[in-house]
């Protein structure tokens, strides 16, 4: 489904490559992490799938089609076979949830009839039925990149790209967003999510790439793991300087007592 | 080539093909689609499409306050300049004949416009008419002496209206050199132009000011005016730069991104052009009385507001509106296009 091929990418005025000399294979109706730290390449590589980016060596394939040959009058019809969930969400602030997911099919110019009929069903499978006629700015964190996911899976994409879709979201809000992102993956779609959050890698126990300074440094297929504090080590925790504990129900402080203040007229 | 990279190739285009063909939007649609969400954007976004529209009715009105002030300045100038005349002043009793002959002469020349001569009589006739309300000149002329008296001593005149009155030499070169007009003319009254010419010259370089001022004017407060809702349109586009990289980013095409940002540019533009029009008419109406009495030649733009040419005034005002709101709007978003 996705095919990197020695694909190697120099920012100007860097000299170190963001990526550097990446291959990889994807299969069809995969579930794949990449994970790293920040500035390992992660965003880059997805930039390069979503041809925002172009490699500065290499080739890469999805789909089917080599991304050598899309030009630019192609990227708009080749960007709408993609499933992207941004990191910020990228939502449309002066539209409502139902229009931002209408978005995503109105540009593939699917007709009215087509959009009402799909939009609801999107909806309901990301839990936002009831919320379709609100505004962004109205929603919580979760409920926004739920929004997200349903505009890039309503036109049924083959490959569904997510750039760190857990970031800043609570504990339970991230195992909803995860939950859903592998239901969609179960349809049938090929799912590649870039993220920080080893509790969510090993909870899917999918497989997982690393990347760190642009290489991939491990490829675990199936139940793979991933540990931050292999490549983050936490600083140790200084020991708490000793302090005498007062205890909770020693003499009790006297407060002088209050004045009594006399008003003359 | 490898066979394997031919292969990927071919695959590549066919895929693209495909993925084209398919992605062919129904115009009327995608364009019905540009437009809703174009009024709607004019709505939720209403502070700043207030902004755009007010910065643009008072660019409209400036420009059309210049056409207009051009148009009134050059229509007084030149019916100032109708009323300069050269007058030659022939001998009391001069031949019809010889007048005649005069003005076929003066005729000849490429900057007369027009000629009329006139004999002692009617030139009398002529000075009766122009003092009809002084009672007591009347009383003197009542008497058939005095009037065969001013008929003899009144000069035939000659009147020469010009088509450039900076360049007279032609003119005065025939009075000079011509026998018949050195043998005809007064000797005691000398033709008019030399008198007249200062006046002439500073019309006409208020006349030649008001015309080439106007055009300047106009283009400056064009650019001007270009620039400021530019300006207001690219603030507009610029809080609204991550939606553009959002539309790109989920295959959106540039006439799907471009089109709601035209519309909304377009309906400002209208309404513009619709208030613009309306203040102008209403402020010409109350106008052009007062002008009319200061002696400003205003016959034209009262001729156009009392007529059903005003409604071709309105469509020029929102059709001037919309193109400059499309300009603007379409170089303010270049650069979110890239």
């Amino acid at each position: 489904m996705i095919l990197l091929d020695g694909v190697t990418k120099i920012y100007p005025k860097d000299t170190k490559p963001a990526l550097d000399n990446v291959s990889l294979h994807v299969d069809p109706n995969e579930f794949l992490f990449i994970v790293g730290q920040s500035g390992a390449g992660k965003s880059t590589l997805l930039k390069m799938l979503t041809k925002e980016e172009n490699p500065s060596s290499g080739k890469i394939i999805v789909g089917g089609i080599d991304l050598d040959y899309v030009k630019k009058r192609h990227i708009p019809h080749y960007r709408r076979r993609l499933g992207v969930v941004f990191q910020d969400n990228k939502l449309l602030p002066s539209r409502t949830v139902y229009e931002n997911v209408a978005f995503a099919l109105e540009i593939a110019g699917m007709s009215n009839k087509e959009i009402d009929r799909t939009v609801p069903k999107v909806l309901d499978l990301v839990g936002l039925l009831d919320k379709s006629h609100k505004f962004p700015s109205h929603l919580s964190g979760g409920e926004i990149q739920r929004v997200g996911i349903a505009r890039s899976v309503a036109r049924q994409p083959k490959i569904l790209i997510a750039d760190e879709p857990t970031a800043n979201l609570d504990p339970v809000t991230t195992k909803e967003i995860i939950d859903l992102l592998k239901r969609i993956n179960d349809f049938g779609t090929t799912v590649l999510v870039t993220t920080h959050n080893d509790g969510i890698v090993n909870y899917l126990q999918k497989r997982v790439v690393t990347l760190d300074h642009g290489k991939i440094i491990s490829d675990q297929k199936g139940k793979g793991v991933y540990s931050l504090e292999k490549e983050e080590p936490k600083p140790k925790r200084k020991p708490m300087p000793k302090v005498t504990k007062r205890p909770l129900h020693s003499t009790p402080v006297k407060t002088p007592p209050k004045k009594k203040i006399i008003r003359t007229i | 080539m490898d066979k394997k990279s031919i292969e990927t190739k071919r695959n590549t285009k066919s895929h693209l093909k495909t993925l084209t063909k398919n992605g062919k939007v129904k115009k009327l649609r995608t364009t019905r689609r540009v437009v809703k969400y174009g009024t709607a954007g004019f709505v939720r976004n209403i502070w700043l499409s207030i902004a755009a529209t007010i910065v643009m009715t008072i660019t409209l009105l400036i420009l059309s306050l210049t056409v207009v002030a051009n148009i009134v300045l050059s229509q007084t100038a030149d019916s100032l300049r109708d009323k300069i005349d050269i007058t030659i002043f022939f001998k009391p009793q001069t031949e019809d004949g010889i007048l005649t002959e005069a003005k076929s002469i003066m005729l000849n020349d490429s900057n007369v416009k027009s000629v009329e001569i006139a004999n002692s009589k009617e030139e009398y006739q002529r000075f009766l008419d122009e003092n009809t309300d002084n009672e007591k000149l009347m009383e003197v002329l009542n008497d058939e002496e005095m009037q065969e008296i001013m008929i003899n001593t009144m000069q035939s005149t000659m009147r020469i209206k010009v088509k450039d009155v900076d360049n007279l030499d032609s003119i005065k070169d025939i009075v000079k050199n011509n026998e018949l007009f050195k043998n005809n003319l007064d000797p005691e009254k000398e033709p008019s132009y030399d008198v007249n010419q200062t006046q002439i010259k500073t019309i006409t370089s208020w006349a030649n000011i008001a015309k080439n001022g106007g055009i300047i004017l106009g283009i400056v407060f064009l650019v001007i005016s270009i620039l400021i809702i530019f300006n207001t349109i690219r603030m507009s586009i610029f809080s609204r730069r991550e939606e553009i990289k959002m539309m790109k980013l989920v295959g959106a095409d540039r006439h799907f991104i471009r089109g709601p940002f035209l519309v909304e540019a377009r309906i400002c533009g209208m309404i513009s052009g619709f208030i613009a029009g309306t203040a102008g008419y209403v402020g010409m109406l109350f106008m052009t009385p007062k002008l009319t009495e200061y002696g400003i030649d205003v016959s034209v733009i009262t001729s156009i507001i009392k007529s059903e040419w005003i409604i071709a005034v309105y469509a020029a005002l929102i059709a001037l509106g919309m193109i400059i709101g499309t300009f603007s709007a379409k170089l303010a978003i270049r650069k979110y296009l890239h």
